[in-house]
């Protein structure tokens, strides 16, 4: 039996429906981001967890205790804002103990579970700070060691890398990934940041429209995109249209190109997806040759990115830097080279 | 030529502002003819009624400051987190007691709760006192308010509020521990401006028959020449005495130290 499971949850704001039908199950330590676009409702089902908002309908389980009609202070849950959300009144010591406080633990214990957390972030020195006396991403940390205190069942984290600089938020999200793994504690992370969804989570919710389009490892959800929504929204994706030829075997044309993709298609217009980096210059050892013309070339360093035009129809693709060969010109015509079992076929 | 009539314009308005408070003090250290002496003070010193008058008044401000603290903090609080569509009409309502004189509130009191009513408050010294300690927090209000109000405007409400919330406290320890120590200054700035409004109130407590220093002051005022001055010397001492300590606590909150 899954340890927190949210069934059938709907939520609306008058006439709109935020969420619809959402359900997901999630293992007890397991570690689970939803991802997507600002309003996609996925902070909705995030505070729905946490308590802030009722369910329209549906039901939310935590270690089989239904919490759905619980307030958010009976819920035993620990939340990490992204506005960091300290106590600008409180030390850092106090803040950290202020759950423990609440629910009347002796002194002597908040002390050492105070101590015990601050070390754990690595800030062991600064509990008699105030706030605002702290940088951003101490600021953060602090937030999840006040979070984590009262050992909480569920760790809620609401974007809480948005607001740090870009250096911070890389090393904080490796320190939370690595303090989630060290306590077992299962979390729910909500972000926009795909690279922060796919680098940190066991799993990943892609939610569009307050619908989990789909849910699944990083890996599945990169490489197996099941929408096409979720095929666009992961990661930079080549779209193709192409012609169907034999539906039942899988071939298609693109451009003056066949290429037999080796499964069955849906009946109607076919559109491919490809990554950037299944696309190599030159044929290589790839199956799939095709001709394009260059039309941009991005020096970005260890990484050139190059624009094409195959067959009318844009396509982006990397290369690594060689310092001995200097990247195609624009207006070259060159042979791109792929394999078809790369190509997603992601719909109409 | 600028800055010259800067300076004009500044010492101009310090003048209207400081000579008839000069000219008070002055007049009220003149009693004994041909030189300056405390003597007015002494005699307002000497006077039983004095430290009567200004103890119940003293009492009743810090009633008023805590009713009014307890009422409007909480008000404030949840207008902000839970009504922010009801915010304008709070104001407004708030706001009244500026535009409906204290007399029209008081003979509203009085035929409200006069011997003869429901709930005859004005029957006993408790219950007078009683209207007398709403009819100050009425006054009162506007300041209360506002000032409580810009305070929680510093603080991110809604985000502190859930956040407590998520560590498991309840409604009453949001208040107490996170909301008010966060706009303690907000409280105390309209706790400071209450205190000087009940300190020279008149009409309520007259009305009322209520023995406090607003009525004395008009008393005294009316019957003797050099202690009115006295008198309205000592109040503005502890009214600018109450805008000191506003200053105080402001510079000695120590979290208050940065902006948030």
């Amino acid at each position: 039996m899954s340890y927190l499971s949210l069934t059938h949850l709907e939520k609306s704001f008058g006439t709109l429906r935020v969420v619809k039908d959402f359900n997901l199950t999630v293992e007890k330590g397991e570690f689970i981001s939803l991802l997507g676009p600002s309003g996609c409702g996925k902070t909705t089902v995030l505070r729905m967890v946490a308590g802030f908002e009722l369910p329209t309908s549906g039901a939310i389980t935590i270690a089989g205790k239904e919490v759905t009609d619980l307030k958010p202070n009976q819920r035993n849950i620990g939340m990490v804002f992204q506005a960091y959300a300290l106590f600008p009144n409180l030390t850092v010591a106090q803040n950290v103990g202020f759950g423990l406080k609440v629910k009347g633990t002796p002194k002597a214990a908040i002390d050492k579970r105070v101590e015990e957390m601050l070390s754990l972030i690595g800030l062991p020195d600064l509990g008699n700070r105030y706030p605002f006396q702290l940088s951003g991403g101490q600021q953060q940390r602090v937030a999840l060691a006040r979070a984590l205190a009262p050992k909480p069942s569920v760790l809620l984290l609401d974007e809480p890398l948005s607001a740090l600089d870009a250096k911070v938020r890389v090393s904080l999200r490796n320190e939370i990934r690595a303090i989630q793994r060290e306590l077992g504690i299962t979390t729910i992370f909500v972000t926009h940041d795909q690279e922060e969804a796919l680098s940190m989570s066991d799993r990943v919710v892609v939610m569009h429209e307050g619908i989990a389009d789909q849910v699944g490892t990083p890996f599945d959800i990169y490489n197996r995109p099941s929408t096409r929504f979720v095929a666009s929204f992961v990661g930079t994706l080549n779209t193709l249209n192409v012609q169907v030829l034999d539906a039942a075997n899988g071939r298609v044309k693109l451009g003056a190109t066949e290429i037999a993709l080796g499964r069955s298609l849906p009946s109607g217009p076919v559109t491919l997806g490809l990554r950037p980096e299944a696309v190599t210059l030159g044929q290589g050892n790839h199956d799939t040759r095709l001709s394009a013309t260059i039309r941009e070339v991005d020096f970005l360093g260890s990484v050139i990115r190059l624009r094409a035009d195959l067959a009318g129809q844009p396509i982006a693709f990397d290369t690594f830097n060689n310092s001995h060969a200097a990247p195609p010109e624009v207006g070259t015509e060159v042979t791109l080279g792929l394999n078809a079992a790369d190509l997603l076929v992601i719909g109409g | 030529m600028k800055r010259l009539a800067a300076w004009a314009i500044f010492i101009f308005g310090m003048a209207y502002f400081i000579l008839p408070l000069i000219g008070m003090v002055e007049f009220s250290l003149s009693m004994l003819r041909g030189q300056y002496s405390f003597e007015a003070y002494r005699v307002v010193f000497a006077d039983p009624r004095f430290s009567q008058t200004l103890s119940y008044s003293v009492l009743m401000a810090l009633l008023t400051i805590v009713f009014g603290a307890l009422l409007v903090v909480p008000t404030a609080f949840w207008v902000r987190l839970k009504l922010p569509e009801w915010r304008p009409v709070i104001e407004f309502v708030t706001l009244l007691p500026l535009v409906i004189p204290a007399i029209v509130i008081v003979f509203g009191y009085i035929r409200l709760y006069n011997t003869s009513s429901w709930l005859p408050l004005t029957g006993s010294t408790t219950g007078t006192n009683l209207l007398l300690l709403f009819g100050y927090a009425t006054l009162s209000l506007p300041y209360m308010y506002r000032s409580i109000d810009t305070g929680l405007r510093t603080i991110d409400v809604a985000t502190l509020t859930e956040a407590a919330q998520s560590l498991g406290a309840g409604w009453v320890t949001i208040l107490a521990r996170v909301i008010l120590p966060n706009v303690l200054v907000s409280v105390l700035s309209g706790a400071f401006v209450t205190f000087a409004i009940v300190m020279g109130e008149f009409t309520l407590a007259a009305l009322l028959d209520r023995p406090a220093f607003g009525p004395y002051l008009q008393l005294m005022g009316a019957n003797r020449a050099y202690e009115p001055s006295a008198l309205s010397t000592l109040t503005f001492i502890i009214t600018w005495a109450c805008m000191g300590l506003i200053q105080l606590v402001t510079r000695f909150t120590k979290h208050d130290k940065a902006p948030r």
